[in-house]
């Protein structure tokens, strides 16, 4: 096993490659009740189109398939759903379906090897039938409809049609209740015998174990399965430009909501400096609209913003974008100033003093995700996706400098590349 | 036991809980007050008045910038009700110094910046500073109004605020705009002294934090010298339950533009017994607390009525709500297989086995409470305020006490009080 340590924070992470090609990452904490796993496959939402690595034929999916086979996993030959009977021995089990990846997880103080046996056994043993595929439709039509309703979603999903004109970023997790009719057990099948093969699966355990006991335990429980070469997902070419500046709807909400989105065009051109631009990034965040920063100070007093804007950075090696939402009676206001001061900082530079304290808070952000077995797991699961290692935000924090962030400032806050999608109150007659 | 309190003065409380589970150490200070309709609008409000600015530290902008360059620490305040209180929580994280990568004392910085924050407002021609008032005013007029946004809280709030409907529990927690106008700067101010002389005033500290040491700095803190002693103005929370009375069902509709409709039930729990909170809680794990849960089986698994179907137990109001969100056209046959399943646990139609999974949920989840840093001050907190201490282990063993007798005997006390349905 590799073993990677962080001084910085005192912890290790243990890693194998399994002979079938699956990943196991374990990073032990001695001291916390808490265990938790989590399993996950390298299938999201954006995978509808791929060439099964054995009959070479070329697969296009519904939309929300991944989604669908996450809740079909569950559903046993007997009638029993492991859901239930994870929960029965009082784990905290769920699962959940990303852009790039689906996962299956439980957290517990008490009995996690009978509820290893569990998930191994009912992630490794699929049952799809024309019946149960049918009532589940039911079931995920009204999630869609829950979705539907919810503005922070759709907020989203227009800020990626401003951003994107034929990408599978702008596809709905959970599909449509029009794309959903069309999931057969034989689609089903198709997806799992491909994606759930150990080569394109990571598993993460977080909590008090010892390392080379967990890996044994763990690979007892594995079914035999036929090596698999590589998948091929085949995905619309990128496009350089955006697809549309704004984006307006109108819901039933009391405040506007707003998102502006900076598409980044270079993207993960480049893995290796992929963690450093990111921090980088994160920082730039910060100095722009974050809690100190004179942009939030003048917006809170006018009462443009009540609370700081949410600022992520999302991306894979088929998009990439920083996004800044929140709520505002305002947000062309909220636009324009952000646009300013990014002006502002790429004419006069940063400031020294403002971007070395950004770069310690930053810094204390990443230690706290150390808090919680769960946090861990599912950040370690969602990085090794990327092909990152989540040590390296702490490790390389302090190798971005000032002149680095303004190098990124330049490259990705780009005016033409900005987009703002927003949900307006309904107007009453 | 790795939690201490000690009493600092009268009506003021150190708690301390040592634990090294953790890469921070969480500070929080509680103000405990009694719920009442013509102070929910102005404690809502200084809260947010308060984080704006102290006399040492004067805005907003400045405070952050201490807490970046503090590895960022994170300060953070809310208001909440429990039982029939209203409490003013304040709260700062900071890493532990262990982990920092220069050597730095941090705690007593958070110390001084918390207590700052609370007891040391800045202020202006008696009052607090006008801008702060008015800003915040907008604000919270803001918030209010945001009740609306998120469709699943809103139809628990009216909910509640049906159910409790003039009583304190019923009043929302950031207040009415209503409210506002009559607010100044200066009495608001004479209020916020008042509230500082009377409140319950509860200090937690975890971490790895040496206890009579971090204890002599609160102690020796400028703004906590300052505060005299008091008999505590809060309303107790009792672990005895009433045997209320059975009231009409009262059955609220309400039309927005959605499509996914809101269910909401409330169930009062008329039902005398030393353990009844206990038993309520195995109850309502069968009934809709997970998975396995007679509400998510038959509501959602067997008949696809909805996406979430489930109940939560509010312990110090001892009530339930049951929240589904269902297809509209389905709210009848909805409500009709809800009730069937309040009927099933009257009737004993439950297993051994739904006891033991109801058990399991609810003793797994106390033993992770220490598991995670505020879940475990809330934990101390709540005993606080109650009047009769059980420590987890006690718990744990009050609910595994639980029988199906227990359980059936509960089942028939508990009536719907309130049906509540967001619609189109």
């Amino acid at each position: 096993m590799k073993i990677i340590e962080s001084l910085k924070i005192k912890e290790k992470e243990y890693i194998e490659k399994l002979d079938n090609g699956m990943t196991v990452i374990i990073i032990p904490k001695p001291n916390l009740d808490k265990k938790y796993v989590i399993w996950g496959t390298h299938f999201g939402s954006i995978d509808n189109r791929f060439i099964m690595p054995k009959t070479e034929e070329e697969v296009f999916i519904p939309d929300g398939v991944a989604h669908f086979l996450e809740h079909k996993m569950f559903e046993q030959p007997d009638g029993t759903n492991s859901l239930d009977t994870l929960m029965a021995m009082g784990l905290e089990a769920n699962a959940y379906t990303t852009n790039d990846h689906t996962a299956y997880l439980f957290e517990c103080t008490n009995n996690f090897y009978k509820g290893l046996d569990e998930l191994m056994d009912y992630v490794q043993h699929p049952y799809f039938t024309d019946e149960n595929v049918e009532k589940e439709k039911g079931i995920i039509g009204q999630e869609i409809k829950m979705y539907d309703d919810e503005p922070g979603w759709k907020l989203y999903m227009n800020a990626m049609d401003c951003m994107y004109k034929d990408n599978p970023i702008k596809i709905d997790i959970a599909g449509s209740v029009e794309s959903i009719s069309k999931i057969t057990p034989d689609v089903l099948y198709k997806c799992y015998n491909t994606f759930y093969n150990p080569s394109n699966m990571i598993m993460v355990v977080c909590g008090d174990f010892n390392p080379e006991e967990i890996l044994e335990e763990i690979k007892k429980r594995l079914v035999k399965k036929e090596e698999q070469g590589e998948i091929k997902r085949i995905y619309p070419e990128k496009e350089k430009e955006i697809n549309k500046k704004y984006n307006e709807v109108q819901m039933e909400v009391s405040t506007p909501l707003f998102m502006i989105g900076y598409k980044d065009i270079e993207g993960m051109a480049d893995k290796k400096e992929i963690v450093k631009k990111h921090i980088a990034i994160e920082i730039l965040l910060n100095m722009i609209v974050g809690k100190s920063s004179e942009t939030y100070k003048e917006l809170y007093e006018a009462g443009d913003l009540l609370s700081t804007p949410d600022l992520d950075y999302e991306f894979s090696d088929e998009y990439a974008h920083i996004l800044i939402s929140g709520q505002s009676k305002n947000p062309q206001k909220i636009k324009e100033k952000i646009e300013k001061i990014i002006q502002n900082y790429k004419e006069n530079g940063l400031n020294e003093e403002h971007f070395n304290r950004i770069r310690k808070k930053i810094y204390g952000d990443y230690v706290v995700e150390y808090n919680s077995v769960g946090d861990i797991a599912r950040m370690f699961l969602a990085d090794k996706i990327k092909g990152i290692n989540s040590f390296d935000y702490i490790e390389e924090y302090n190798t971005v400098t000032k002149e680095y962030a303004e190098r990124v400032l330049k490259n990705v806050f780009k005016t033409e590349n900005m987009v703002m999608s927003v949900v307006n109150c309904k107007q009453e007659k | 036991m790795n939690y201490n309190k000690k009493e600092i003065k009268k009506g003021i409380t150190i708690h301390n809980i040592a634990t090294s589970k953790f890469k921070t150490n969480l500070f929080a200070v509680f103000l405990a007050l009694p719920l009442e309709r013509e102070n929910v609008t102005k404690n809502a409000l200084i809260t947010a008045i308060l984080r704006r600015g102290t006399q040492n530290i004067q805005s907003q902008d400045l405070i952050s910038k201490k807490l970046e360059e503090m590895y960022g620490a994170s300060f953070d305040c809310g208001i909440e009700k429990t039982g029939d209180n209203h409490i003013m929580k304040f709260y700062l994280e900071a890493i532990n110094e262990e982990f920092i990568p220069e050597k730095e004392e941090l705690t007593k910085k958070c110390i001084d910046i918390l207590f700052d924050i609370i007891f040391n407002p800045l202020l202006e021609n008696n009052g607090f500073k006008q801008e702060y008032v008015e800003s915040e005013k907008n604000n919270l007029k803001q918030i209010i109004e945001s009740k609306i946004d998120n469709k699943r809280v809103y139809a628990l709030e009216r909910c509640i605020e049906e159910m409790f409907k003039n009583e304190p529990y019923g009043l929302y927690r950031y207040g009415y705009v209503e409210d506002l106008d009559k607010i100044t700067p200066q009495n608001l101010y004479e209020y916020y002294k008042k509230l500082i002389n009377e409140c319950k005033i509860d200090i937690f500290v975890s971490g790895t934090i040496d206890n009579e040491k971090v204890n002599h700095m609160i102690e020796n803190n400028e703004q906590i010298k300052k505060l005299n002693e008091r008999q505590a103005r809060y309303n107790v929370i009792s672990e005895k339950t009433n045997q209320g009375e059975v009231k009409e069902v009262n059955t609220v509709e309400e039309h927005m533009q959605v499509g996914q409709g809101n269910l909401v039930i409330g169930l009062d729990i008329n039902f005398q017994n030393d353990n009844s909170k206990f038993i309520a809680s195995v109850y309502n794990a069968i009934l809709g607390g997970g998975a396995n849960s007679k509400l998510f089986q038959n509501v959602r698994e067997k008949e696809s009525l909805a996406y979430t179907a489930g109940s939560t137990y509010k312990r110090q109001k001892n009530v339930i709500f049951i929240r589904c969100g269902i297809e509209i056209a389905n709210f009848e046959k909805a409500l009709e297989t809800i009730k069937l399943q309040l009927t099933d646990i009257k009737e004993g139609k439950f297993s051994e086995e739904d006891i033991n999974n109801a058990k399991e949920l609810i003793t797994e989840s106390i033993r992770g409470i220490s598991s995670e840093q505020d879940t475990e001050i809330t934990y101390y907190y709540g005993q606080e305020l109650s009047d009769n201490f059980v420590p987890l282990d006690e718990y744990i063993e009050r609910i595994n006490n639980v029988t199906i007798k227990d359980i059936q005997e509960l089942a028939n006390k508990t009536f719907i009080d309130t049906i509540y349905f967001l619609r189109d």
